[in-house]
């Protein structure tokens, strides 16, 4: 449809001032033909026919003539933005410029907006980015913060402990050890006097010793300036050791002392054994120190490279809010009242810790606690997993299974020793004596669940020491274990009678039939 | 003295400074001024390379910023004898719209020679583009430039390094 010619006009005319059109039209080498329309705003005016137009129209430099292109928005030295079209015509090109300022000038400052919207926007985001992080490192700083006032808090407490408790246990045996030295330099002193004071004031340096070697212990661990000497050990003799040195002490509060040793635990281990040793004296005395009634058991396992070692005790246990704090320095749990630094736990831990093993522990308020030792330990070069024993292992049969007390009482310390080896290791506590008076004394003192009575004792003898325990009111079993030849009248006072040397076997058995 | 004319284009997101690079190489000059480019702005500059005994005219399209191009982005392109990618080196999403660029040309026109400039390296409290990044991108682009159109580091280095690019492939075609 042909627009009228008057509109035709009108718009030719608007076109032609709006957009100033030049055209020229140029050969395949870029050279001018000819040209037509106002060329003075895109500076080509003054080019002559037959002229290169690349140099003055450098937009033309790498362009194909041969094809119809458009291309808008096209701003070169002294040329205003013009729209360029190539329209081909055989082996010559028309060259069409529109002037587009205008046009340009608006979109422009669009797209200069929005530009500049997007940049602000990443910018913010950026910023937004950047305050998460921010709060993030706030709310990281905070909590390391929190953590080291909390730190700083348990050192300032455990300081404070620590001097309330050099105040208290430190001062109560250096009181002691003062007075009774007073007592001693008295010229009115008797020598039984001087003898009781220099005892106690022995006494009182033996636990002022141990109370310093224990804070010495733990500070040298803080430091960490501990370190283990590996070496091999016979680890039964090591336990056999401690077990003797404790089972005395609870013999002496009237608790059982058993001790049950894995039978493939290897005899020779690869580790630090003084280290070990002191672990297992710091459970057992703890053990032994906080059990009023009952007993403490040593257990001890070897599975696949690690040495288990459980002390269990029927103490009056550890609350759950409590078992965290007893493993650091200078708590006790409940029992503040105990004497003590309140570091055995803890330098169990940092010992166990450094060996590259674990501490547990298990245990109820009222029912007693067993803790246990977890140690990475190697067996001994050329360690045979056959272990080697002098004295065969009781049967299981006749181990006992709950706390016992047993009193021996015998002059020979070779029977003491060898009736100790199977007791222990049937799990009873034990009590010995030497003599029939002291028999009868720690009878009625701690009321063993049986006695074990040789009767060529010193003293009244062993046939006359019983009939006094009866007479007294003791009523448990009292059984003979003897090598003298006695009587049915003296052998109706025992509940049975063993003849040395008996089968310990069968002895054992017998204990564990009349105790259970 | 040889004399040559090349069309080389300038490409990369919006923003990331390639006006500002075409000013500093040709006019040695540089606005603070964010000026948004519509179309395309063409300029011209000569480089003598003396021992070549050859004079080289670039002329340079600086193209309005895109992370893709559409048809008319593309007739801009036809002809171009090299590229220039610009990316912003303070935020480092420009380099992923200038491989994106990248990608495209070289799917319409085929391998041509090129240099990356990474701009901006005047910014150092913002600068974004890491090491382990850098590297990466030498991997890709061979000639990789942190350039600073404010202070005028390496822009320089960096063109006459595409017109050597040019000159080596145009005589290997030759």
């Amino acid at each position: 449809m042909r627009l009228p010619d008057s509109v035709a006009g009108f718009l030719q005319t608007d076109f032609l001032s709006q957009f100033r059109p030049f055209c020229f039209l140029v050969d395949s080498d870029f050279r001018l033909i000819e040209c037509w329309g106002d060329g003075s705003w895109c500076g080509l005016e003054q080019v002559g026919k037959g002229a290169d137009l690349r140099g003055a129209a450098p937009f033309l430099v790498g362009m194909d003539l041969g094809v119809e292109q458009k291309l808008e928005f096209v701003q070169a030295p002294g040329l205003a933005v013009a729209h360029l079209y190539l329209v081909p015509k055989g082996d010559r090109c028309y060259v069409i410029l529109l002037d587009a300022s205008a046009e340009h000038g608006m979109l422009q400052e669009k797209q200069q907006s929005m530009n500049e919207l997007r940049l602000l926007h990443a910018r913010q985001q950026k910023l937004i980015e950047r305050q998460r992080e921010l709060i993030s490192e706030l709310v990281e700083t905070r909590s390391e913060l929190d953590n080291l006032r909390r730190e700083a808090e348990r050192v300032s407490a455990n300081k404070g402990r620590f001097i309330a408790m050099m105040s208290h246990e430190f001062r109560t045996p250096l009181a002691s050890i003062l007075n009774y030295s007073e007592l001693a330099l008295d010229s009115a002193a008797t020598s039984n006097d001087v003898q009781k004071s220099i005892e106690t004031i022995t006494r009182s340096a033996r636990h002022l010793t141990s109370l310093v070697e224990a804070v010495l212990d733990d500070a040298t661990l803080d430091a960490g300036h501990v370190q283990l000497v590996q070496q091999d050990f016979d680890i039964r003799g090591l336990l056999e050791n401690v077990a003797a040195m404790m089972a005395p002490l609870a013999a002496e509060k009237g608790l059982s002392f058993a001790t049950f040793v894995d039978p493939d635990l290897p005899s020779q281990l690869h580790a630090d054994d003084v280290r070990l040793r002191q672990v297992l004296i710091n459970l057992l005395s703890n053990a032994v120190k906080f059990t009023i009634d009952g007993g403490v058991k040593l257990t001890a396992t070897y599975n696949e490279g690690r040495l288990v070692v459980s002390v269990s005790d029927t103490g009056p246990g550890i609350s759950v809010d409590d078992q965290e704090r007893v493993f650091q320095a200078f708590e006790r749990g409940d029992g503040q009242g105990s004497p003590g630094a309140g570091l055995g736990l803890t330098i169990t831990l940092r010992l166990v810790e450094l060996m590259g093993g674990e501490v547990s522990l298990d245990s109820m308020p009222g029912e007693g606690c067993t803790v246990s030792v977890h140690v990475p330990v190697a067996q001994a070069a050329g360690e045979s997993r056959e272990p080697v024993e002098i004295l065969p292992t009781p049967s299981q049969d006749s181990i006992a299974t709950k706390p016992l007390s047993i009193l021996i009482c015998d002059d020979d310390e070779d029977m003491v020793a060898l009736v100790e080896h199977y007791l222990h290791r049937s799990g009873y506590g034990l009590i010995t004596s030497s003599g029939s008076a002291e028999a009868i004394d720690k009878t009625l003192k701690f009321d063993p669940d049986l006695v074990l009575m040789d009767c060529n004792v010193p003293g009244v003898g062993g046939v006359v020491a019983a009939r006094v325990l009866r007479e007294r009111g003791y009523e448990k079993p009292i059984v003979a274990l003897t090598a003298s030849k006695l009587d049915d009248d003296e052998k109706s006072v025992f509940t049975k009678f063993f003849r040395k040397p008996a089968p310990m076997q069968d002895l054992l058995n017998e204990i564990k039939r009349l105790t259970h | 003295m040889i004399a040559l004319t090349s069309k080389v284009c300038v490409v990369g997101d919006f923003a990331v400074g390639k006006t500002s690079v075409v000013e500093r190489f040709v006019n040695n000059q540089f606005s603070e001024k964010y000026l948004s480019t519509v179309g395309v702005k063409i300029d011209t500059k000569e480089i003598e390379f003396p021992d070549r005994n050859m004079a080289q005219k670039l002329v340079i399209w600086d193209v309005a910023g895109s992370d893709r191009f559409g048809n008319t982005e593309f007739v801009y392109l036809r002809g171009a004898s090299g590229y220039i990618f610009v990316a912003d080196g303070t935020r480092p999403m420009t380099l992923g719209s200038v491989d994106s660029l990248r990608e495209q040309i070289t799917e319409q026109y085929g391998a041509t020679p090129a240099v990356l400039l990474v701009n901006k390296r005047d910014l150092v409290g913002d600068w974004e583009v890491g090491e382990e990044r850098l590297q990466q991108l030498r991997e890709s682009y061979s000639d990789v430039f942190l350039t600073s159109a404010k202070s005028g580091d390496d822009v320089e280095r960096a063109i006459q390094r595409l017109a050597e690019k040019i000159i080596e492939r145009d005589l290997q075609e030759a």
